[in-house]
């Protein structure tokens, strides 16, 4: 067919004959011509699309200075402006000493996420039961119930990570949150794991055996779907948004005390009450940081100050009065912003001044 | 209030001050792009790579001349087709193919292509918003397999490998996608043609 040897050659897979066979066709009419023309144009214009990179899960870092690296690394014409190139950033002397994620084997070891290959992770007899990649990690097999060893992923502020557990299910863990799961899932029994902080968990489908979240005070029980938790200690609630499928969010101390969620519905567990409310929301706002990016819609300035503090592992006091009552929507690059920008932001607003020293960001009151 | 655009003019702003941090961000976010579109008629990695390199530091030299945001977009467009017309003119590209004919219909094919696409500012917002809008339409998979072949110049058996599907199933997706792309784009492509015709 036509359209595919087009395609064939915009890709550049095309083969010498095939060429030769398509360029016979465009002279065969007007039309034909004008057809390829139009393909083409279609496909160098597409180059205009906001779009450019399929990258789910990068981590997070201050971006400011590293894009600088990556611009000037190119091309030796760029070198004219290193004489100007002086801009002092602070935070960036700080993210280097920052915390590393952590890997808390069963046997108490610690692992680290620091060099640039893949490694693989042995367990006490020496089975392969996961590989280490600098921002992933994928576990393998399955053991017996009474063989299961506990593995904690600690992910510290200003990082992010993707977990693969043995059992398929897929976690993108957000900044500052630690999850407790088993190296290997058991052969009976419920797949169970522990989480603080926010996680999206797509799991694996196995109806022989649920999957539970358990956070907080509260379990999350589903068997196959998609869903984000959101369980940071400094909050006296759990949040459970679902995107697909269904789940159940019950009292760990008291299973009767529970609610079924359909898709595009959060579930909020209080932690003082004891109870556990439905409200209908748009996922797109909770899982909006598993893209990388931050969204906020009617959201007082005290949530994003947090989310900020999280993201790019800074400290924020704000002694604006002004400021913490407004409330802010729109959504934020986290890679092209850094922590500046979004001050700036938020500045044109409502007015504040700022000072940064080494992570601690303080904001006033005008003079 | 609404945060989103006014990240870009800020950085808009600064770049026209001089700031580098802001030029950084827009390098960050066209380089690819730019890249992107000259491979499309050069045929060469490196070669991209130079012409998007000279068109940036083109930019920031005339950064006084640039009005808008889309001024920005503009200006690296338009200097990147007219350095592409140049070095297909002065038989700077090299040679793709055994048969000299083919190599020779190919160049006068791109010529025709790259004249008939005009970047002027009003246009390009629009284009941009269009073109936006229609890959943001494709299904998920179609539209990864899109971004991993025209960002990331990715080979069709590296795609198949990374998503996990057959070489048969990108293929598809590519056809699919190149064939949606064209369709909403078409009352633009017909107008243009029009608009050359006129001339």
């Amino acid at each position: 067919m036509i359209s595919d040897l087009i395609y064939k050659y915009l890709s550049n897979e095309a083969t010498e004959q095939e060429v030769q066979r398509l360029f016979e066709w465009i002279e065969a009419s007007e039309e034909n011509k004008k057809y390829f023309i139009n393909a083409k144009k279609t496909w160098a214009l597409a180059s205009l699309s906001k779009t450019t990179t399929s990258d789910a899960a990068p981590v997070i870092k201050i971006q400011r200075k590293r894009n600088f690296i990556s611009c000037f690394k190119y091309a030796a014409v760029f070198l004219v402006f290193a004489g100007l190139a002086k801009l002092a950033f602070d935070f960036n002397e700080k993210t280097k000493l920052s915390k590393e994620i952590v890997l808390e084997l069963g046997n108490g070891q610690s692992e680290y996420f620091v060099e640039n290959n893949e490694t693989q992770l042995l367990n006490a007899n020496g089975d392969l039961v996961a590989k280490k990649f600098p921002n992933q990690i994928i576990y393998f097999g399955k053991v017996n119930d009474d063989k299961i060893v506990y593995n904690t992923l600690k992910v510290p502020y200003g990082k992010r990570f993707k977990l693969t557990l043995s059992d398929g299910t897929i976690v993108n863990i957000n900044s500052g949150s630690t999850l407790r799961y088993p190296e290997q899932f058991g052969i009976k029994g419920k797949r169970t794991v522990y989480l603080t902080g926010e996680a999206f968990f797509e799991v694996a489908k196995d109806k022989e055996h649920p999957f539970i979240v358990n956070a907080n005070q509260v379990d999350i029980k589903v068997l196959g779907t998609k869903f984000n938790v959101s369980a940071y200690p400094e909050n006296p609630t759990v949040n459970s948004t679902l995107v697909e499928g269904s789940i159940q969010m019950f009292e760990t101390k008291n299973e009767s005390n529970a609610i079924i969620l359909k898709p595009d519905q959060m579930a909020t567990w209080h932690n003082n009450s004891k109870t556990i409310t439905t409200k209908v929301i748009d996922t797109g706002f909770y899982t909006a940081w598993i893209q990388g990016e931050l969204a906020f819609k009617d959201t007082p300035f005290s949530t994003i100050a947090k989310i900020i503090q999280r993201t790019y592992d800074v400290e924020i006091i704000n002694e604006n009065s002004d400021l913490a009552r407004q409330n802010f929507t729109g959504t934020i690059k986290i890679s092209e912003s850094s922590v500046e920008n979004i001050l700036e932001l938020l500045k044109r607003d409502t007015p504040f001044n700022y000072s940064i020293n080494k992570n601690t960001i303080r904001i006033t009151n005008l003079p | 209030m609404i945060i989103k655009n006014d990240l870009e003019s800020i950085h808009f702003e600064s770049f026209k001050k001089g700031d580098q941090g802001a030029f950084a961000y827009f390098y960050d976010c066209y380089f690819k792009k730019i890249q992107a579109f000259s491979i499309s008629f050069i045929y060469d990695k490196e070669e991209a790579e130079n012409v998007t390199q000279e068109a940036f530091l083109h930019l920031w030299e005339n950064r006084d001349t640039i009005e808008s945001i889309n001024g920005i977009t503009s200006f690296l467009y338009t200097y990147t087709k007219s350095k592409c017309l140049n070095i297909i003119r002065h038989n700077k590209v090299k040679d793709r193919f055994k048969d000299d004919i083919l190599n020779q219909k190919e160049k006068e094919l791109d010529t025709e292509i790259l004249n008939s696409i005009s970047f002027d500012t009003l246009e390009i917002s629009e284009l941009e918003h269009l073109i936006n809008g229609s890959i943001s339409n494709l299904p998920p998979k179609t539209r990864e397999v899109f971004i991993k072949k025209r960002f990331e110049q990715k080979k069709n058996v590296e795609i198949a490998e990374e998503m996990q599907v057959t070489l048969k199933a990108v293929e598809a997706h590519m056809t699919k996608a190149l064939k949606l792309l064209r369709n909403s784009l078409s009352d633009y492509l017909t107008l243009i043609l029009l608009f050359i015709y006129n001339n």
